[in-house]
C-alpha cells in the first residue's frame, strides 16, 4: 500500500511542478551558482527555479540539441559551444534591453569572435588554462612558456587536460599558429610537437588536474586558473603563470535554448545574476573570476590583484578565446586518437 | 587447516573491498575542501550535507528509481530467465543475443538512442524514461544470474510435479522459485547497485525535473567533488550495514 | 489456449516485448545511422553510404579494440581467480549467515563509483597511504609509483567488477550437492581429480554467467581505468564516446559500434559452440 503511494506521488511530482504558474528550468554544472542567489531570484520575481546538471559541454550540446533545447530555459556552455550552438540555430538572440545590468559587464569579454556583438550569449564567469607548477620541485625560472613543458627533466612529470582542443592547442600555439587554426598541416605539425611532448605526459586528467600535482604525481603542467587558486589555497607550493606566448582563454556564458518555453523568465535571471550583489557572490563561491566590471570593483584588494584569478589586460591580449573549428574538428580527433593509441 | 585457509581468503577479499571504503569514511571527516591530504578532523562536511537539499533530494530520488527499477528488473527477469531455460519458442537465440548487446553496448549508444527513441515518441524525458532505460539495461543481469542457476536442474523434478496436476503458476512459484532465490536475491542486489550508480544512460533519459545522485556527483568535476558526498555515502554505508546486521541478528536469534 | 500455454505466453511475451521495445527498436536505430551520412548540422543525414565501415578499416580502432580487450580479459580472469575461491567458501558458509555475507559483498558498492575511484587514488598516490606504510617500515625509500600505471587500472577494474563474478558463482554454488564430492572421495579421487572433474563441470554454468557478466561490461568502460590510468591509452568505449560527442560524427560511431557488437556475438558464438563441442565429447 505505501509502496503504491510512492509510486502516485512519483507520477503526479513532475505535473505538480509544472502546475506552478511560473518556472525557470536552469540547466548548469552541479554547484556552479550558489544556493543563496537562487533563493533570492526565488523571492525577488516569485519565479520557481529548478536547477539541473551535465558533467560536460559535449553532453549538454547533445541533449539540448535531440530535444531541440525543449525543457531548458537558461544554459551555460562554455566558449566555443556559444559559436557551435548559434551557428547550428539551437540558441534565441538575447534582447539586450531587457538587460538593465549589461552595463557592468566587463567590456574585455565583449563581441568576442565567437559571439559577435553578445547577440546569443551573456558571459558569466571566465578564465583561462596556462602553466601550473609545483614550486618544491621547479625553479619557477624554468616555467614561462608553453615550450617549457618539454623540458627532459619533467619526464612523466606533466598533467594535462583531457581536452583535445586544448592539448593540441598548445601544439599549434608553440608552432606560431592560432589556437582555432583549421588548416590540416598546422594542425600535423601540433600533434606531431605533441607527440614529441608524450613521454613527459603522466596523466591526462579529465576531473580535475588539481589532483595529480597535488598527490605529488605531477610537478606541473596544463591546469584552469580556477584548479590552480583552489590549489595554491590548501598547499601553497602551487603556482599559475601566464606563459609568454599567451594563454587560452574560456568564458561561460549563459544562453536560452531556441526551444524554450520561459523566455521572459530566462531574460529575468540573466539580468539578475548580471546586479554586481550577485556576481560578487557567484565569484566568491565558485573561485571563477565574474565577468561583470562593477563586481570585481567591489571586491577586497587581496582577491581582486590575485593574478591567478585576474589576469593582467596584456595577459589576456596576449591571449585567445577559443572558436568553434567546424568540420575541423574531425582532424583535431584523428590526431587526438593517434596520440593516445601511439599509432 | 582447510576452514582456515577459507577464512583467511574471505577476510582478504573483504579487506580488498572494504579498504577503500574505510579511507572514504575517514576523509569525510577531513576538514579540507579540495585536497586529499589531511587537514584535521570536522563535521563541517555532515553539517553542510544536511543544509544541501538539492544533493539530499537527488539521493531520494536515486533511491527511489533504484528500488523500483530493481523489483521490476528482477520480477521480469526471473520470469524471462525461467521460459528461456524451460520452453522452446521461436527467437531464443535471438533473444539471448538482446540480452548480451545490452550488457556490451557502450552507456553512450544507449543512452542517445533511448533517447531518441523517446523523443521520437513524443514522450518527454522524466521519471518514467529513467525507469524504463533501468529496467533495460538491468534485466539483462538477472536473466544471466538466474539463467545459470536454472541450468543443470533435473527437469523430471518438474515433469512429475506437471504429471501429479501442478498448473504452471504452481511450479514455478511452489517449485522453481524457492530453488532459485539465491539467484534471484543476488539479481536484485547487482540491479540495484548498477541502478544506483548509473551516470551516462541516466543522464540522456532524465528531464529537468528529476535529478539523480550520480548524475549531481559527475557534475561536480568542474568545481571538485565536495565531500559531502564522502558524508552522504559514509551516512548510507553505515545504515545500511546497521540494517543488516540487524536483520540478521534477528533471523539468528528466532532460529534458535 | 490452456493454462500452461498461457503462463509460458506471458512469461516469453512480457520480456520479448520489453526487448523488442527498448532494446532492438534503438538497437535497429543505431544500425540505421551507422550507414547514414555525417553531418554537422543534424548529426546525421540521407544519402546511405558505407564510408564509415570502411574508415573502420584502420590501425587506430584495432588497436583500440586491442587495448579494451587486453584489459576485459585479464580482468575477467583477475575476478576469477579472486572470485572463485571466495564464492565457495561463502557458499560453505553455515546457511543462516550466507545472506548477511552476500549483502557484505554488495554493500560497499551502493557508495558513488567516482568516490570510490577517488579513495583508491587516495591509497595508491605517491604521498598516499600505501605508500606512507611502506616508507613508514623501512622497505622502500623512494614512493613506489603505482597511480598511473596498470597495476592502478586493474585494481580499479577488478574492483569495480568483482561482484559480477561472486555473485553468479555463489548462485551456481550453493546448490551443488555435496554428497557428489563425497561420494568422489570415495571413489579414491584426490582433491584436484575431484576439483577437475565434479566441482567445475557443476560450477561451469556460474564460471560463464560470471566470465561474461564481467567480460562485457569491461568492454564498455572507460571512466575508471581513465581516472586510474591517466587516460595515456584511448579505449574502445572513450572511441565511441568521442564520435558521438566531440566530433558529433554520430554515423561513424554508430557503425563503430555495431561493429563491436558483431565482433562480441561472434566470440560468444564460437565459445558457445566450442563449449558444446567439448561437453558432448567429454559425455562421450
Amino acid at each position: 500500500m505505501k509502496k503504491w503511494t510512492i509510486i502516485l506521488c512519483l507520477l503526479l511530482a513532475p505535473a505538480l511542478v509544472c502546475a506552478g504558474d511560473k518556472t525557470l528550468f536552469v540547466y548548469n554544472w552541479t554547484e556552479y551558482m550558489p544556493d543563496e542567489v537562487l533563493t533570492a531570484f526565488q523571492e525577488k520575481t516569485g519565479i520557481k527555479v529548478i536547477y539541473s546538471t551535465y558533467d560536460s559541454n559535449e553532453s549538454m550540446y547533445a541533449k539540448v540539441k535531440l530535444t531541440r533545447g525543449k525543457g531548458y530555459d537558461v544554459v551555460f556552455p562554455s566558449t566555443y559551444f556559444v559559436h557551435k550552438m548559434r551557428k547550428e540555430g539551437l540558441l534565441s538572440p538575447i534582447d539586450h534591453a531587457g538587460l538593465s545590468n549589461f552595463r557592468h559587464l566587463d567590456p574585455i569579454l565583449l563581441d568576442k569572435p565567437y559571439d559577435p556583438k553578445n547577440t546569443y550569449s551573456i558571459p558569466y564567469v571566465w578564465g583561462s588554462t596556462a602553466l601550473a607548477y609545483n614550486s618544491d620541485q621547479v625553479d619557477p625560472k624554468n616555467m614561462t612558456s608553453w615550450k617549457d613543458l618539454w623540458r627532459p627533466e619533467f619526464k612523466n612529470r606533466l598533467v594535462m587536460n583531457d581536452d583535445v582542443r586544448e592539448v593540441l592547442g598548445i601544439g599549434l600555439i608553440i608552432n606560431g599558429f592560432s589556437v582555432n587554426d583549421t588548416d590540416p598541416d598546422h594542425i600535423r605539425m601540433a600533434y606531431e610537437s605533441i607527440q614529441a611532448l608524450m613521454p613527459n605526459i603522466r596523466v591526462f586528467s579529465g576531473d580535475s588536474p588539481k589532483q595529480p600535482l597535488l598527490n605529488l604525481e605531477a610537478w606541473a603542467g596544463m591546469v584552469w586558473n580556477g584548479e590552480a587558486y583552489m590549489a595554491a589555497r590548501e598547499f601553497d607550493a602551487i603556482k599559475y603563470v601566464y606563459p609568454e606566448e599567451g594563454a587560452i582563454f574560456w568564458v561561460d556564458s549563459m544562453v536560452i535554448p531556441k526551444g524554450a518555453e520561459n523566455k521572459k523568465e530566462a531574460l529575468a535571471f540573466i539580468d539578475f545574476i548580471l546586479e554586481p550583489e550577485n556576481a560578487l557572490l557567484v565569484c566568491e563561491y565558485i573561485g571563477y573570476a565574474p565577468a561583470n566590471r562593477t563586481a570585481i570593483e567591489m571586491m577586497p584588494e587581496e582577491l581582486k590583484n590575485n593574478p591567478t584569478i585576474f589576469p593582467d589586460p596584456t595577459d589576456v591580449t596576449k591571449g585567445e578565446f577559443q572558436t568553434d573549428v567546424g568540420e575541423a574538428i574531425l582532424v583535431y580527433e584523428r590526431y587526438w586518437e593517434r596520440l593516445k593509441t601511439g599509432l | 587447516m582447510k576452514r582456515w585457509m577459507g577464512i583467511s581468503w574471505v577476510s582478504l577479499v573483504f579487506a580488498f573491498l572494504y579498504g577503500p571504503l574505510l579511507v572514504l569514511m575517514v576523509f569525510s571527516f577531513n576538514q579540507a575542501r579540495y585536497t586529499t591530504a589531511w587537514q584535521g578532523f570536522s563535521f563541517t562536511w555532515y553539517t553542510s550535507l544536511f543544509e544541501n537539499q538539492h544533493l539530499l533530494d537527488a539521493f531520494v530520488n536515486s533511491l527511489i528509481v533504484a528500488f523500483v527499477s530493481s523489483l521490476a528488473a528482477t520480477a521480469m527477469g526471473t520470469l524471462g530467465a525461467f521460459a528461456v531455460s524451460w520452453y522452446r519458442f521461436a527467437g531464443r537465440k535471438i533473444f539471448f543475443g538482446l540480452v548480451y548487446s545490452v550488457m556490451m553496448s557502450p552507456d553512450i549508444v544507449m543512452g542517445i538512442s533511448l533517447l531518441m527513441l523517446f523523443v521520437l515518441a513524443g514522450i518527454h524525458p522524466g521519471f518514467l524514461t529513467l525507469l524504463t532505460a533501468h529496467i533495460t539495461f538491468c534485466l539483462p543481469f538477472v536473466i544471466v544470474l538466474v539463467h545459470a542457476r536454472i541450468s543443470g536442474f533435473d527437469p523430471s523434478v518438474v515433469d512429475a510435479a506437471r504429471d501429479l496436476g501442478a498448473k504452471e503458476y504452481d511450479v514455478f512459484f511452489k517449485i522453481i522459485l524457492p530453488m532459485i532465490l539465491p539467484a534471484v536475491l543476488a539479481g536484485w542486489l547487482l540491479s540495484f547497485t548498477l541502478s544506483l550508480d548509473d551516470v551516462i544512460i541516466s543522464f540522456f533519459v532524465t528531464g529537468p525535473g528529476f535529478e539523480i545522485l550520480p548524475l549531481k556527483i559527475y557534475s561536480m568535476v568542474k568545481l571538485g567533488v565536495t565531500p559531502e558526498v564522502n558524508a552522504l555515502c559514509t551516512i548510507l554505508f553505515l545504515l545500511t550495514l546497521a540494517a543488516v546486521m540487524t536483520a540478521h541478528f534477528l533471523i539468528k536469534e528466532k532460529k534458535k | 489456449m490452456n493454462e500452461r500455454q498461457g503462463f509460458k505466453f506471458f512469461a516469453v511475451f512480457i520480456n520479448m516485448a520489453w526487448f523488442a521495445l527498448f532494446v532492438l527498436v534503438p538497437g535497429l536505430m543505431v544500425v540505421g545511422i551507422s550507414f547514414l551520412t555525417r553531418d554537422m548540422g543534424s548529426f546525421f543525414a540521407w544519402p546511405p553510404t558505407l564510408v564509415h565501415y570502411k574508415e573502420l578499416v584502420d590501425p587506430v580502432y584495432a588497436k583500440v579494440l586491442g587495448n579494451s580487450l587486453v584489459y576485459s580479459l585479464n580482468t575477467t580472469l583477475l575476478c576469477l581467480g579472486i572470485g572463485y575461491p571466495f564464492a565457495w567458501f561463502l557458499s560453505r558458509a553455515p546457511a543462516y549467515r550466507r545472506p548477511l555475507l552476500l549483502m557484505m559483498v554488495i554493500i560497499p558498492f551502493w557508495t558513488s563509483s567516482l568516490i570510490r575511484t577517488y579513495a583508491l587514488v587516495i591509497l595508491l598516490k605517491a604521498n598516499g597511504i600505501i605508500n606512507a606504510v611502506l616508507m613508514g617500515s623501512g622497505i622502500v625509500s623512494e614512493p613506489v609509483s603505482m597511480l598511473y600505471t596498470d597495476v592502478a587500472v586493474y585494481v580499479g577494474l577488478v574492483y569495480s567488477l568483482l561482484p559480477f563474478m561472486i555473485l553468479p558463482l555463489y548462485a551456481v554454488l550453493e546448490k551443488m550437492d555435496l554428497r557428489l564430492v563425497e561420494a568422489a572421495r570415495d571413489l579414491g579421487a584426490n582433491g584436484l581429480q575431484v576439483f577437475v572433474h565434479v566441482v567445475l563441470p557443476l560450477s561451469l554454468p556460474g564460471i560463464m554467467a560470471g566470465c561474461i557478466m564481467v567480460f562485457l561490461p569491461a568492454m564498455g568502460l572507460f571512466y575508471i581505468p581513465d581516472l586510474l590510468g591517466g587516460a595515456k591509452t584511448m579505449l574502445v568505449g572513450n572511441f565511441i564516446k568521442n564520435q558521438f560527442l566531440t566530433t558529433s560524427n554520430w554515423p561513424f560511431g554508430s557503425a563503430a559500434s555495431v561493429f563491436l557488437l558483431l565482433l562480441m556475438v561472434l566470440m560468444l558464438g564460437i565459445y558457445f559452440l566450442l563449449s558444446n563441442r567439448f561437453n558432448r565429447n567429454q559425455t562421450l
